[in-house]
């Protein structure tokens, strides 16, 4: 009786442990993303399709991935765009877990009617957790969020990078991702907008094949890596000896 | 009073109740006869003992377990984030990321007191621990430093005064010379 | 059968584990007098006594448990005095080695020696290999030792009896002995994490000849680590429980212990968690998923208190206002129980996580695990040499200097971790071979522990003259013109 009760304790840690590790294990990780956490966004108005609010408006009612973009960007913007709105139609969020998404221009160029446009060409027009929006107030924007893009002569284009920020409801920046990312790292950047405090995370290494879990950028998927099972190991090998003495008794009792 | 020396109490009083009921049991083995030996009713003695024991250490987990580090803080936004990178054999601490191809010297820390601090801890070599002491020597907070990994440890300091951060996991033969510092400052007059 | 070369073997089991130890106990009073500041040795050179002190002891430790259940295995099953022989002889050598590595090329990483300290070589580079080589010898001899013990068990109990499990229904009619059961569980541990061992040198022997090619998760070597290192001096100290089983009430001059559902039960609990209590090493290693980090604590409690219950409360209805023949024997016996009880108490403190915030890697973790090693597993062990000792030598003297080797024992001892506790509350971390100004505290405790630690070690050479003297009989003509 008790005894079931024990294992069932076990088990249900060992299955928290598993989601967690999972958690640690965020890809590939740039230090610079970690340049400005928890400094709080300027509170700028900014003008929606329901009209002109304060961002704060926003962030207080639900939080928020902050995507800087501009419509005319031929590089980094669309892909940005593209493999965020991929990647979160196939998560599976816990419904505690809310946050909208805020595409928001950095191009002074940019009209409302411009940023329509481009929700209509994601198919995210009538999506209510999608916000197209525009500011007056750029760089007061820009640089509370460590943004900050330059004007390349060459190519007549703003380059910047592909920068995804996290804001929780308090206003605050709790993660920001650089770069297209996998599933796994979104869904860690919703995690932390939720304010759900992870301990611990990985940096990049040389060889991660013989870590407790090991997540696989290119395929997506996570899985128990051969550390976790050395673990287990030894009691497996130990049985497997235990095993092979019990039947050798049995045969040497028949002799 | 902090943590440590009732720990250090509690313990005392326990070793010493137990080396008390060791000497009056072995002092009755000595008086006593055939005729009159033994323990009366032994199996509900020690019944009642393992209840009790087994309640005891239910009741020690239960309160210890939502105390653990790794639950406080969790919900807040800290206001300060210190970056530390630990190093054969110091600490380079910082306001900012720290490039760990390009770790620079680091600057010195200054945190208000009142406010939540989290600190991102990550090695560049072996195993080291990032323990910060009080200016009384008592540690407050700790967390390991793993090469590949960092830690976060959220604190709020309340006292203002100069801290040491010593290392607490052995890392070469340096180890005990090992050292950083920061300085907690009157919290912030408004707040 | 118990035959005259088990006991010449066991001999010199005997004599060589309390000569090692009474060595590697100097190598700890050094390294107290130099936390003390009253002698004055270089980083390198500490750190080197530590290494060896921490192997050696949990070395001599493991295999007195071993010998003594091998010895009194013989009573029950037959045993193999050629695998005795085998062990012997890798355990000496594995130590030459282990020595060369620290003395000669100064390797000093630690007892456990936690990756990848070991590749950061501040010592000859002939050193890291030759002390992993070292731990690998130990390693092979030992895990022949233990398959072969396990081999006799199962020659005559089946698996199920070997656990007592039989015990959990009415009515069964063989009897488990307390101390097969207890032995089986103890053995079983050992052998998983010398398992644990292979697996991790394999690891560490990867890295070293891939020239970078291959490199370790640290995160998973300290998870092995600790399995291994933690593992193996807990079960080392309930193989001295099984000799205690089976000795106390014999020389007592009561009847023996017998297995009952909760003896049963108690063992088997120890045997699952103590696999999995290894975790509170990590506490402080925020990367370690928190599910792992509470079956850590959960399991640490319920590793040791179940047998230690036990265990205490069988010796307390033997002994309370019972007519006991007390002897040196049942004495350090009766000590050692106290010594394991407290400094198990000490452990339970350290392995709850809100506490181990702030006792983590202080000198808390020395105090806790010198109070049921030196105070608890040693006089085990050392109660079993007395014993033998004078079965060898046919004597059942009781020398007048008894109330003096314990009360130096017991002064020596309990002083000695006390300064421990008190510097380890006292937040002075463990492992540093001098103490900053700050925590000039650690130096005085230091030193007050160099000067118990001292009088401890004149009450074991004490024992020392005795049992060697004893053990030396069997091997006059006349005890082999006897068998
Ligand atoms: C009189 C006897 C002993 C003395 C004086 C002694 C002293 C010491 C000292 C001073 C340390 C270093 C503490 C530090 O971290 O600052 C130490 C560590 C240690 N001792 Fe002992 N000890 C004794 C007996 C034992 C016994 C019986 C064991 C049995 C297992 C043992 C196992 C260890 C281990 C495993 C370490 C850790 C080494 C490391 O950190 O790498 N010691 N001892
Ligand atoms: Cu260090």
């Amino acid at each position: 009786m008790s005894k079931s009760i024990f294992s069932k304790i076990i088990c249900c840690c060992l299955i928290l442990s598993v989601v967690q590790f999972a958690q640690a294990q965020k890809g590939k990780f740039d230090f610079s993303e970690e340049k400005n956490v928890y400094n709080q966004i300027a509170d700028v108005p900014v003008l929606t399709k329901d009209g002109t609010q304060k961002l704060s408006v926003l962030y207080s009612r639900s939080p928020l991935i902050v995507a800087l973009i501009f419509t005319r960007c031929t590089g980094i913007c669309s892909p940005l765009l593209l493999n965020l709105s991929e990647q979160i139609s196939h998560l599976h969020t816990d419904p505690k877990e809310n946050f909208k998404v805020l595409v928001i221009s950095f191009d002074p160029r940019d009209q409302f009617e411009d940023m329509a446009r481009m929700a209509k060409q994601y198919a995210r027009e009538n999506d209510p957790n999608w916000i197209f929006a525009v500011t007056p107030q750029i760089s007061e924007l820009t640089s509370s969020l460590a943004f900050n893009p330059v004007w390349d002569e060459d190519r007549q284009q703003l380059d910047h990078e592909a920068l995804l920020s996290g804001i929780n409801t308090d206003g605050y920046v709790t993660k920001n991702l650089i770069g297209l990312r996998d599933q796994q790292a979104i869904y860690s950047l919703i995690k932390s907008i939720n304010n759900e405090f992870i301990l611990s995370y990985p940096l990049p290494g040389n060889n991660n094949f013989l870590s407790c879990f090991s997540y696989d950028p290119s395929t997506g998927k996570k899985s128990w890596s051969w550390g976790m099972f050395l673990l287990v190991l030894p009691a497996i090998i130990a049985a497997g000896i235990v095993t092979i003495l019990v039947n050798q008794k049995k045969t040497l009792h028949h002799n | 009073m902090s943590l440590q020396p009732k720990l250090l109490l509690i313990f005392l009083f326990t070793a010493g109740a137990i080396a008390i009921t060791a000497w009056f049991i072995y002092s009755t083995s000595k008086l006593s006869s055939q005729e009159h030996g033994g323990m009366e009713n032994p199996l509900r003695k020690r019944f009642t003992a393992f209840i009790i024991l087994f309640a005891l250490s239910a009741v020690f987990l239960s309160i210890t377990i939502p105390k653990s580090p790794y639950f406080r803080f969790s919900g807040e936004n800290p206001s300060h984030v210190v970056f530390i990178a630990a190093k054969q054999y110091n600490f380079i601490m910082s306001n900012q990321a720290i490039d760990p191809k390009k770790p620079g010297g680091g600057e010195d820390i200054v945190i208000p007191a009142d406010e939540l601090v989290e600190f991102r801890v990550t090695s560049l070599d072996v195993n080291h621990g990032f323990g910060i002491y009080d200016s009384r020597g008592e540690i407050v907070a700790q967390t390991q430093a793993m090469p590949g990994y960092v830690n976060r440890l959220r604190w709020r300091f309340i006292t203002p005064g100069h801290y040491n951060i010593f290392c607490l996991e052995y890392c070469g033969n340096a180890h005990s010379f090992m050292r950083g510092s920061l300085t907690v400052t009157e919290a912030a007059a408004e707040k | 059968m118990i035959n005259l070369s088990l006991k010449r073997v066991t001999s010199v089991w005997i004599i060589a584990i309390l000569v090692v130890f009474v060595i590697t106990a100097i190598f700890g009073i050094t390294m107290r007098f130099n936390q003390g500041g009253d002698i004055e040795l270089s980083p390198v050179t500490f750190f080197s006594l530590m290494t060896a002190h921490g192997v050696t002891m949990v070395g001599i430790w493991s295999v007195a448990g071993m010998m003594a259940v091998n010895y009194l295995m013989a009573r029950y099953v037959k045993v193999s005095t050629a695998v005795n022989v085998f062990a012997l002889v890798l355990t000496v050598i594995g130590l030459v080695m282990l020595w060369t590595s620290t003395f000669v090329g100064y390797f000093h990483a630690g007892w456990t020696f936690l990756y990848p300290l070991p590749f950061f070589v501040a010592w000859e580079s002939w050193a890291t290999p030759l002390f992993l080589y070292s731990i690998a010898i130990f390693g092979i001899g030992w895990t022949v030792w233990t398959v072969a013990m396990l081999m006799q068990i199962y020659k005559k109990y089946s698996l199920a009896q070997s656990f007592a499990w039989q015990h959990f229904k009415r009515g069964y009619l063989v009897e488990t002995p307390p101390f097969i059961l207890i032995t089986t569980v103890s053995l079983i541990g050992i052998l998983i994490c010398l398992i644990t061992a292979v697996i991790l040198l394999v690891l560490l022997f990867a890295e070293y000849y891939s020239n970078g090619t291959f490199t370790n998760d640290a995160l998973l070597i300290k998870n092995l680590t600790y399995f291994f290192g933690h593992t193996i001096i807990n079960e080392a100290l309930y193989l001295g429980v099984a000799t205690l089983y089976e000795l106390f009430p014999e020389v007592s001059g009561r009847p023996k212990f017998k297995t009952t559902w909760y003896v049963a039960l108690a063992w088997n609990c120890t045997l699952v968690f103590v696999l999995t209590a290894f975790f509170h090493h990590l506490y402080m290693d925020f990367v370690q998923p928190v599910g792992l980090q509470l079956v850590g604590q959960f399991a640490s409690y319920f590793a040791s208190l179940p047998s230690a219950a036990v265990t205490v409360f069988s010796i307390v209805i033997l002994v309370y206002k019972n007519p006991i023949k007390w002897s040196l024997t049942n004495t350090l016996f009766f000590i050692g129980v106290i010594g394991w009880i407290i400094g198990g108490f000490g452990a339970v403190i350290d392995a709850t996580i809100s506490n181990n915030f702030v006792l983590h890697n202080t000198l808390w973790v020395p105090a806790h695990f010198h109070t049921y090693n030196a105070m608890g597993n040693v006089l085990f062990s050392l109660a079993f040499f007395y014993w033998v000792a004078n079965e060898f030598a046919g004597t059942k003297v009781v020398p007048r200097s008894e109330k003096l080797r314990i009360g130096l024992l017991l002064i020596g001892g309990f002083g000695f971790v006390l300064m421990f506790y008190i510097a380890g509350a006292y937040s002075i971390p463990r492992r540093y071979s001098v103490y900053p100004d700050e925590l000039a505290l650690g130096r005085n405790l230091a030193s007050y522990g160099g000067w118990f630690a001292t009088i401890y070690v004149i009450a074991i050479l004490l024992f020392l003259g005795e049992i060697v003297n004893k053990c030396l009989k069997v091997f006059s003509p006349r005890s082999s013109a006897a068998a």
